[in-house]
């Protein structure tokens, strides 16, 4: 049922984001695809109101996180015919005048501190509830990731779950050619975190992965997310050149009757 | 005994914490061991290492859930390396977040460059709703950092490293110390005070107007109150001339005469003690006297 649920809420999604891209502004396309589902079920688990706190950390795929936070019930408008627009919240990277947004992302690096910070306020009012990032592999090559998992690791701070939308790309081009990250688990359990390695795309993989309260562990988790850049359209699904787009309408109109 | 600025923050920060709860003690590494906070509080002490920018974000992250956040580092680690963190946290989010940041200016006297920040005051101002303190001596310090618990705004304050002062009475926008004739010493910080002080003895009938905040909000209501008195002044501050107080005075007082005597362009890169590199970038008891001579 749950998966059900999330499967429907994500092909919502993507077409709300393929919308997004056919606005005048158009939208980081490729890298808010391969996170949908990632976001999608984050939300879900925030929605069991045990004060767990979604961050996402790779505030260029703002299209996404417009698109899961609606059609996860979160901000009741449409976000797509107002985005980028004049007047209203959906900037090209969020902030916190977007509901269900608590902090600014998209200088990379800082939202993997805030859910950090997030996670420990939790522990320390002995409360329930996660802080999840979610970060693009691409931007782990900023320190402050590593900074943040230094500290988050050395507190111990169990609570604390970063999830990496593994898509492979980035700005200018692939992450393997640009700046590899070559045993990205091996990286994150030398950290002394938790790995957990799964299918990015998988709404009943991530809801389990995401599910436990974590209460009493003291060693982070890491979520490697195999996903793909423009993930569920196909015109786009797998193309590094899926990062930032901008369509007309009846292109929109095609690709939407695509998704899968 | 008086404590220097860094120690008073800890002094009544750890004071301050007996009564609420909600208070934390965040350091990256260097808070220095048998920190007051750590001793009497250990739960809500932490030193995170040294990882200032996170240190910042994570700050943000606990304010956001009812902490009041107290992060310290030297002014040049929190000032411009975590700059960006202070940009989102202090300025955008309006965290309820304290950065107290000793170290500022040339305190760090033969530490080198690298521990020398003179563009703390540039930067913060930058950012809107920013409280900046610079605050002079034990009392004062101790009424900064209880106004910042009090009042959940976003807080800058300097320190320097271990002189130890006497404050002047409190008074906000303005601590006078003395009014009268057309000229006027403004003195920001622990050694713009105490080089104006130094003056007042050289030239006992000087005016002298002690500033223990300086973002712009504060420097826009005692730019009232100096020019209802004064029509001439002499800023003394450690920071360069670019981005500090002189700066925003002459600019909020148009029609009044603003001179600064700072740290100016050079680069401290030699050693010595604390008045020996000030002096070198011409900050010196000489310096405040020719501008209030000319």
């Amino acid at each position: 049922m749950t998966v059900e649920l999330l499967t429907e809420r994500a092909r919502r999604a993507r077409e709300l984001v393929v919308d997004m891209a056919a606005s005048p502004r158009g939208c980081h396309l490729g890298g808010s695809l391969s996170v949908l589902d990632i976001l999608v079920a984050a939300l879900h688990r925030a929605s069991t109101g045990d004060g767990t706190e979604v961050v996402l950390s790779k505030g260029h795929a703002a299209a996404g996180l417009y698109a899961a936070l609606h059609a996860s019930g979160v901000i009741e408008e449409n976000p797509a015919p107002v985005y980028g627009q004049k007047g209203h919240p959906y900037t090209g990277h969020p902030g916190p005048k977007v509901p269900g947004v608590r902090f600014p992302t998209g200088s990379l690096g800082h939202g993997v501190a805030y859910a950090a910070g997030w996670a420990m306020a939790r522990r320390l009012d002995g409360l329930p509830g996660l802080g999840i990032a979610v970060a693009g592999d691409g931007e782990l090559q900023e320190g402050l990731v590593w900074e943040t998992c230094q500290v988050a690791a050395a507190q111990g701070l169990g609570n604390f779950v970063l999830v990496v939308d593994r898509n492979g790309g980035q700005n200018d081009g692939m992450v393997a050619e640009i700046s590899p990250l070559p045993d990205l688990g091996a990286r994150f359990a030398s950290f002394g975190f938790e790995v957990s390695e799964v299918d990015g795309h998988d709404p009943a993989a991530l809801s389990a992965v995401l599910s436990p309260d974590r209460a009493g562990e003291r060693r982070p988790l890491a979520v490697i997310a195999a996903t793909v850049k423009g993930k569920g359209v196909p015109p786009v699904e797998g193309k590094a050149a899926s990062h930032y787009v901008t369509i007309d309408a009846a292109r929109a109109a095609k690709w939407k009757r695509l998704i899968r | 005994m008086t404590l220097s600025g860094r120690d008073a923050y800890r002094d009544e920060l750890t004071r301050l914490a007996e009564a609420d709860r909600r208070i934390l003690c965040l350091e990256a590494d260097l808070g220095g061991k048998n920190h007051p906070f750590q001793l009497k509080h250990p739960e809500r002490f932490f030193n995170l290492g040294i990882a200032e920018a996170a240190m910042v974000d994570m700050a943000a992250g606990l304010a956001s859930a009812g902490f009041k956040p107290f992060v310290s580092t030297f002014a040049p680690f929190a000032a411009l390396r975590a700059a960006e963190s202070l940009k989102l946290t202090l300025g955008y989010l309006a965290a309820g977040v304290t950065v107290v940041a000793p170290y500022s200016g040339v305190s760090g006297a033969w530490f080198g460059t690298t521990h020398h920040c003179l563009e703390d005051l540039a930067v913060l101002r930058a950012f809107p709703g920013v409280v900046i303190a610079a605050p002079h001596g034990e009392a004062e310090t101790r009424a900064v950092i209880a106004a910042a618990v009090a009042s959940g705004r976003p807080h800058y304050v300097r320190t320097g490293r271990n002189a130890a002062y006497e404050s002047l009475p409190w008074g906000d926008p303005v601590a006078w110390e003395a009014a009268g004739g057309e000229l006027c010493l403004v003195s920001v910080g622990e050694e713009g005070t105490r080089l104006c002080l130094e003056a007042r003895h050289r030239r006992p009938g000087l005016a002298h107007a002690h500033l223990p905040y300086v973002d712009h909000e504060h420097l826009a209501a005692a730019a009232v109150e100096l020019e209802r008195l004064h029509a001439r002044f002499v800023v003394v501050e450690e920071h360069r001339a670019q981005g500090g107080v002189a700066e925003a005075l002459a600019l909020l007082m148009p029609t009044a005469r603003v001179a600064g005597v700072n740290a100016g362009t050079g680069w401290p890169s030699e050693g010595g003690d604390h008045a020996e590199v000030m002096a070198a970038l011409g900050l010196d008891l000489r310096a405040v006297l020719a501008a209030v001579d000319g």
